[in-house]
């Protein structure tokens, strides 16, 4: 989603060839160690984009009828979409956590204990942020920017993966002693409302199923 | 061979049924140069075991082991001569003299010690620059930001040229980058000045900058763990194509 806004960006600072643009966007995100970004999507993009009449291809000079070779430029339509973009606000993805899965599963099967398997992933969330500060304090501010910022983001991911940990254990040692969480069965027909002051044990919520 | 080692230590607060135990029979080694964090949750006794380590406390038992000799044998002024001498302390709120510059803060302890005023402040003069606070001698704490002043702080415990460097949650007190940066000049104590580092840190962040860390849980040793690891880069490289696809 993010690469056909870049590539409006991209040609907003100037027309452009089809083969350079890749080359652009992976200068802008810091390498293609980074993004690793397919010349075919380059071009599927370029299309789309050019249906949706947001660039459109700039006077001829001659260079042929593939899209590599085609020069590109932002319409006044692709201008405005991309203005849109840059005024709205970002909701970050929500991955699939393997930890967490991890983690209900030893909870439910009874086959790892708790403590450990925290322990165990707590270490190895400390390496790996180790591994990631002494790769960021390894590049150079003036030039490697976008290097930087990203790994300051794997950073600050590492650290609330971490603080989570923190969190989980203080949780589970909360509720020690407590009957382990069994799946929820719906009962069939209008539930009726009964007002209680029992506390019920936790339960696995249906949007956690569809994970 | 190991600079610092404990054996069973163990610190017990109070007597009888309101007694805690601090330390449980904690055995830890730390080799010459090397930077260890101490982490583990409030009351998990990281800043006891760090008050044993520098001599501050005695135990209720067992033993603090520094280049071969027990702290438990050494008389009193053997020990204040091993705290002024041998171990130098960076603690949370910097504890420098509002009235003194920095310089002077820095080369305060060995002046005390017996050192001429001028050779120890030349002295602090060299490590200030080291730091990047060359421009700062002369300013006082309150000219200084927190990063500055905790710059200052780490300079003034080297200035004895101590072997042992003991920091209890030394960034405290700071903002992120400043923290960053007072983790990022431990390590560089450890690796350009080669001295041993001992860290006692609740923040992840900082704490990754060690070089193993001692995870502590009511008063014991749960885990340890080596931070450099193979194929550590690959890692991050793959994490980063998560975040950036």
């Amino acid at each position: 989603m993010s690469v056909r806004f870049a590539i409006l960006g991209l040609l907003a600072q100037k027309p452009r060839h089809g083969y350079e643009l890749r080359a652009a966007f992976e200068a802008v995100v810091g390498g293609d160690a980074n993004w690793d970004v397919k010349p075919a999507q380059i071009y599927t993009t370029l299309e789309r984009l050019e249906e949706a009449g947001l660039v459109e291809r700039s006077s001829d000079l001659g260079e042929g009828d593939e899209p590599s070779r085609r020069v590109y430029a932002v319409t006044q339509n692709g201008l405005e979409a991309l203005s849109e973009w840059f005024n709205q606000g970002v909701s970050p993805d929500h991955q699939r956590d393997e930890f967490f899965v991890k983690l209900m599963t030893a909870m439910v099967s009874g086959e790892a204990k708790m403590d450990r398997i925290i322990q165990t992933q707590r270490a190895h969330l400390y390496q790996d942020l180790h591994a990631a500060t002494s790769m960021r304090d390894s590049y150079n501010p003036r030039t490697e920017m976008a290097q930087i910022l990203l790994l300051d983001k794997a950073v600050m991911h590492l650290e609330a993966d971490l603080r989570w940990l923190d969190m989980a254990e203080l949780r589970l040692e909360e509720v020690k002693g407590q009957p382990l969480p069994e799946p929820e069965i719906r009962p069939r027909g209008r539930p009726h409302k009964v007002m209680t002051d029992a506390v019920d044990p936790p339960v696995i919520s249906e949007e956690s199923k569809k994970a | 061979m190991s600079l610092i080692q404990t054996e069973n230590l163990t610190k017990i607060y109070g007597s009888g049924e309101t007694a805690v135990i601090a330390l449980d029979h904690v055995g830890i080694q730390v080799k010459e140069g090397e930077f260890v964090a101490v982490m583990g949750p409030s009351g998990c006794g990281k800043s006891t075991l760090l008050h044993l380590l520098g001599g501050l406390d005695c135990s209720s038992d067992g033993k603090v082991i520094i280049d071969g000799i027990s702290l438990a044998e050494m008389k009193d002024d053997e020990l204040t001569e091993l705290r002024r001498k041998r171990i130098g302390f960076v603690f949370q709120f910097y504890n420098l003299i509002p009235v003194l510059t920095a310089v002077e803060n820095a080369a305060l302890p060995v002046t005390l010690d017996g050192v001429k005023p001028a050779e120890a402040k030349k002295r602090a003069a060299e490590w200030l620059t080291r730091f990047g606070l060359g421009d700062r001698l002369e300013n006082r704490p309150d000219q200084l930001s927190g990063g500055q002043q905790q710059r200052v702080a780490v300079a003034r415990a080297l200035l004895s040229e101590p072997a042992l460097i003991l920091a209890d949650e030394p960034t405290g007190n700071l903002d992120t980058r400043s923290g960053d940066e007072i983790a990022s000049l431990l390590r560089q104590v450890t690796k350009e000045y080669r001295r041993t580092v001992i860290m006692v840190t609740h923040d992840p962040r900082i704490a990754a900058y060690a070089d193993r860390i001692i995870f502590l849980k009511d008063g014991k040793v749960v885990d340890e763990t080596q931070l450099e690891r193979k194929g550590g880069v690959e890692i991050i490289a793959d994490k980063m194509k998560e975040i950036g696809d």
